[in-house]
């Protein structure tokens, strides 16, 4: 049982990430319909600043203040680089998205210099009692942070009026544009709150071990968990992060004893497995948007 | 004339430009009655001490950008650079300075775009003093052999012994898991054996190495393969805490080694690791598995650090002023030493061509490293069995120390690795 909810909580834990990772891909697609490949790169430029700023205004206010400059980064980079391509077809935007994702992390490497950098997190590798189990604090704090900032993110949407006015731009543009809405701004808002959660994933992907160019690659794993969850639902894209690392880990941890056959690192498959199961019985994802086309 | 027909005639000029390789351009006669090829010109190198020389160009491919082997490659290529200088303040090699300055080519670790740089910068260089990576030098040696271009690899491969074009030093990572695996039987009493690597020539090659070592030696082996990325370790970590080797041979990046490290310690893990020299970087003393590594954690390493005491470290350390130690420099001057051995063969014998310079290197049977390599080392007349060089050392994580190791074990060589017939790379 106590390694069941080891397990369990490791796969929380980095589900969380790819959780964190997801919403910014989908607040994203939402609001512009393009998926942006540059998530990587903000994950890992807020993970270096991280590295950077906590020796000098502690581990909580390096979050913050990166979270806040990489957001700004980001509605920056839309502002600037996305803004012009405004009307042209989305799988161009989408491919300028990969270019910006380049030069962000080109630029970024040159401040991770040879030796691998760390963040500077409090709680290390230790662990703490949870329902009888030894599991490692940061694991716990990962879950909780990604569920302080999904409820804050579902109230901003629900309640505060620019995030309605993000919900209008979803679902309709010129519609949304036609009641006083400025679309503009929603795209900016979009990008930067998607920038500001990547980089507080970043941070987390670099409490176990330290940051190092590499550390992009783990914003991949985000996209099975927006296909599975959906890309137009945020709901969908916290449950398949979470799905996603949960599935990763219980493979891990038990499918060599209970099926072998399945060969070496299936762990790192039953994600993707799982994503095709899910798109066999629901093409839109769990709590995606079933589409309508009139022919 | 129409236009359509001065495009047909352009386009065609442009073909047989293109067509044209460095590899046969005919022999000249150069300075000091020496016959030179592609590479070698009478002008001086475009930084030379000595107007008057002419200048050998060697390439460079590496990893520079956003490759995974950047924070290796780029003090690799500063080092190599500062090596040549050297050689140039020196005097250069036989009446000629060397160049490594003016084609050096960003691969970001892919053998495709490898290939496409190695195709831009082949008729103008003479070798290529650095060609970094495995899978990617693979990519363009059938066209090595068959130029020829000599090259050093930024890489251990037991494939480099069974290439007479491509220049390896110190001990490939077959021989360095072998001798960690020796080592750990005879001075810690392991029973069993884990290799846990990444897919592809540099973990499959220690992987068959401890293999081969812990069969030799009657201990149980398993052999589990663990993809690049921190949060892909989950299976590797489970199957270590699982079966609770008493040694894990690691052959994966640093941090990746350090999740599984300090993972497997949280969950209780009491083994040993050893890992290849990629597995280490000095960032890693500073991290959360810090503890662990330092309880659990031996690197093996094909040549002594940055600040051992040696002629070549000396000179290594004077030519690089004021950087931040790091072994990447270590190993960037060390793989320079047989091509400036070869290109001094060459010179002697009158050909500084390409042929001429592998025609060296068949005559090369030990190369000078200015002791940061024992004697014998870098044999490349002798057959693969006699030539591959089979010690390596030890360290171990040390905060005191400027690369954050200190020397356990001097240059050894195992009983597996001594006994072994080099007749195929391991992995094969």
């Amino acid at each position: 049982m106590d390694e069941f909810l080891q397990s369990l909580i490791r796969g929380l834990g980095t589900g969380s990430i790819y959780s964190l990772l997801a919403l910014g891909f989908v607040i994203i697609y939402k609001s512009t319909q393009v998926i942006s490949f540059a998530q990587p790169a903000f994950m890992l430029a807020g993970a270096v600043l991280v590295s950077y700023l906590s020796p000098v205004v502690s581990f909580a206010g390096a979050v913050l203040v990166a979270a806040v400059v990489i957001a700004v980064l980001a509605l920056g980079v839309e502002r600037t680089v996305l803004r012009p391509m405004v009307g042209k077809p989305v799988f161009v935007v989408a491919i300028i998205t990969i270019g910006v994702d380049v030069v962000v992390r080109v630029v970024t490497n040159a401040f991770i210099g040879l030796d691998v950098r760390q963040v500077g997190d409090p709680w290390g590798l230790d662990t703490v009692s949870f329902l009888g189990a030894e599991v490692q604090e940061r694991y716990l704090v990962m879950i909780a942070t990604t569920a302080v900032v999904t409820a804050g993110l579902f109230a901003f949407f629900r309640y505060s009026r620019i995030g309605l006015a993000m919900r209008a731009v979803a679902y309709d543009q010129e519609v949304a544009l036609a009641q006083g809405v400025s679309v503009g701004s929603v795209f900016a808002l979009s990008w930067a709150l998607a920038g500001g959660l990547a980089a507080l994933a970043g941070v987390f992907v670099a409490t176990g071990a330290g940051v190092d160019q590499q550390l992009w690659i783990v914003a991949l794993k985000a996209l099975p968990a927006i296909i599975i969850g959906g890309l137009e639902s945020l709901g969908g894209a916290v449950v398949g992060g979470l799905t996603v690392g949960v599935v990763e880990s219980l493979f891990g941890t038990y499918q060599n004893d209970f099926a072998p056959w399945l060969g070496p690192n299936f762990g790192l498959v039953a994600p993707y497995a799982l994503m095709l199961l899910v798109l066999l019985v629901r093409p839109y994802g769990l709590f995606g948007k079933r589409e309508v086309e009139r022919l | 004339m129409s236009g359509k027909r001065i495009a047909v005639i352009f386009a065609g000029a442009l073909l047989l430009a293109s067509c044209r390789g460095g590899g046969d351009a005919a022999p000249q006669e150069g300075a000091g009655g020496i016959k030179v090829d592609a590479g070698v010109t009478k002008e001086a190198c475009p930084n030379a001490v000595d107007k008057s020389k002419g200048c050998i160009y060697l390439g460079t491919i590496s990893d520079l950008t956003e490759g995974p082997f950047k924070t290796l490659a780029v003090p690799i290529t500063d080092a190599q650079k500062a090596f040549w200088k050297r050689v140039n303040d020196k005097g250069g090699i036989g009446g000629y300075e060397v160049d490594v300055t003016k084609y050096v080519k960003d691969n970001k670790y892919n053998p495709q775009i490898h290939n496409q740089v190695y195709q831009e910068i082949k008729g103008s260089v003479l070798a290529l003093t650095q060609t970094l990576g495995s899978p990617t030098t693979v990519a363009i040696l059938p066209d090595l052999e068959k130029t020829p271009m000599v090259s050093v690899p930024a890489s251990w491969t037991s494939l480099w012994g069974h290439e007479e074009v491509v220049l390896e030093s110190g001990a490939n990572y077959c021989v360095e898991s072998m001798n960690s695996v020796d080592y750990a039987a005879e001075k810690m009493g392991v029973k069993s054996v884990m290799a846990v690597h990444n897919a592809g020539d540099y973990g499959d090659d220690a992987a068959a190495g401890a293999k081969i070592a812990a069969e030799k030696r009657g201990l149980t082996f398993e052999n589990v393969t663990t993809t690049a990325g921190q949060d892909n370790q989950g299976g590797a970590i489970d199957a270590v805490v699982s079966k609770k080797p008493d040694l894990v041979i690691l052959t994966t990046g640093p941090t990746d080694a350090a999740v599984i490290i300090g993972q497997t310690a949280a969950r209780g893990f009491k083994g040993k690791f050893i890992g290849t020299s990629p597995t280490w970087n000095p960032g890693l003393l500073k991290s959360p598995a810090a503890p662990a590594i330092k309880a659990l954690y031996m690197q093996s390493a094909p040549w002594k650090s940055w600040s051992t005491e040696s002629v070549g470290h000396t000179a290594l350390r004077a030519a690089l002023p004021g950087v931040t130690p790091n072994d990447g420099y270590t190993a960037g001057w060390v793989w320079a030493y047989p091509l400036k051995a070869a290109l001094e063969k060459a010179a002697a014998n009158k050909d500084l061509t390409r042929a001429g310079v592998l025609a060296a290197v068949r005559q090369l049977s030990s190369v000078d490293y200015e002791g940061m390599l024992p004697s014998g080392a870098g044999n490349f007349s002798a057959s693969p069995q006699d030539g591959v060089f089979r010690q390596n050392t030890l360290y171990k994580p040390d905060d005191a120390a400027p690369t954050g190791v200190t020397l356990v074990e001097d240059f050894f060589t195992g009983s597996t690795a001594k006994d072994f017939k080099f007749d195929k790379p391991c992995y094969q």
